[in-house]
């Protein structure tokens, strides 16, 4: 699935970024560091860490969309480097278990 | 990153880059608090570099584009109440150059992490730069351990530190007075 039919299956509000790209795998993680190195390229990472460490970290390991999760705020200048990273940004209201619920039902639907 | 020392050897990596020749490393244990300093007399950093430290799509490296050494020390220190400080003379500036980052962690906050292994932190800082003269230094409420470099290499002379018996020592050396320390 592209990230804008996950954000459409998952009822996720997309801020930025492409909604085009192929997603494939999920992350869930909030600690950075430890993110840095199992954010996967193109995977849908879930975290509630929505703050413009994030999006660097995003830079680095290229996800096809970070998902701030439990309606955390989002502050502007995470979108704008996002927007200038080319990173894309959803959010939800729902927590990391059950969008990773949502998603696995999503992609059993679209096989 | 999920033990302080790792942070600690990263900040001090950032010291050892600046070229520097002394590098103090000051743990100081008291009260509800943990400060770690590091202090070195390596480039500095100019008033806008110093500005633009925490933003981690500022970095010095020309590897990569993204920089999180200090931002993510200063997210830590900040989710348990503390700060990181750093203050700076670039070497254009003044002949006393150098670079000081001090980072508070409130100890008992929930967020805190634990602080590792400093012996292998410290040893793993010699063996990758023997001829800098690091100097370590942890107080506790009980005490303190401390070692210089600079001893160490008036005593062996000519023998360089990262000798692996040289290290072994050292390792030994920090681990008695730590376990002095706990039997106090």
């Amino acid at each position: 699935m592209t990230v804008r039919q996950t954000a459409e299956a998952l009822g996720l509000t997309l801020l930025c970024g492409d909604g085009d790209r192929e997603i494939s795998g999920v992350y869930v993680g909030d600690l950075l560091s430890r993110c840095m190195s199992r954010v996967t390229e193109g995977c849908l990472w879930i975290t509630i860490m929505s703050n413009i460490n994030a999006v660097a970290v995003a830079a680095l390991t290229d996800p096809a969309c970070i998902v701030f999760c439990e309606d955390v705020e989002i502050d502007d200048v995470v979108l704008d480097r996002a927007r200038e990273n080319d990173i894309a940004i959803a959010k939800s209201t729902l927590d990391a278990y059950a969008l990773c619920v949502a998603y696995h039902n999503a992609c059993g639907e679209n096989q | 990153m999920d033990e302080l020392s790792l942070y600690v050897l990263d900040i001090t990596m950032n010291s050892v880059r600046a070229g520097a020749a002394e590098i103090s490393v000051t743990l100081r244990e008291e009260g509800e608090w943990l400060d770690f300093t590091v202090t070195d007399n390596g480039c500095g950093m100019t008033e806008e570099q110093v500005q633009k430290l925490t933003d981690p799509f500022f970095t010095t490296r020309k590897t990569r584009k993204v920089g999180l050494g200090i931002p993510f020390l200063t997210m830590l220190a900040e989710m348990t109440g503390g700060y990181v400080r750093i203050t700076s003379t670039h070497e254009s500036v003044s002949d006393d150059h150098g670079t000081t980052t001090h980072a508070r962690f409130g100890r008992n906050h929930i967020d805190f992490i634990p602080l590792g292994d400093m012996i292998g932190t410290v040893v793993t800082l010699i063996q990758g730069s023997p001829d800098i003269n690091f100097v370590y230094t942890h107080t506790t409420e009980r005490g303190t351990v401390s070692l210089s470099c600079e001893e160490l290499r008036a005593v062996l002379e000519d023998v360089p530190l990262n000798e692996p018996e040289v290290l072994a020592w050292i390792a030994d050396n920090l681990n008695e007075q730590y376990q002095a320390l706990a039997s106090d």
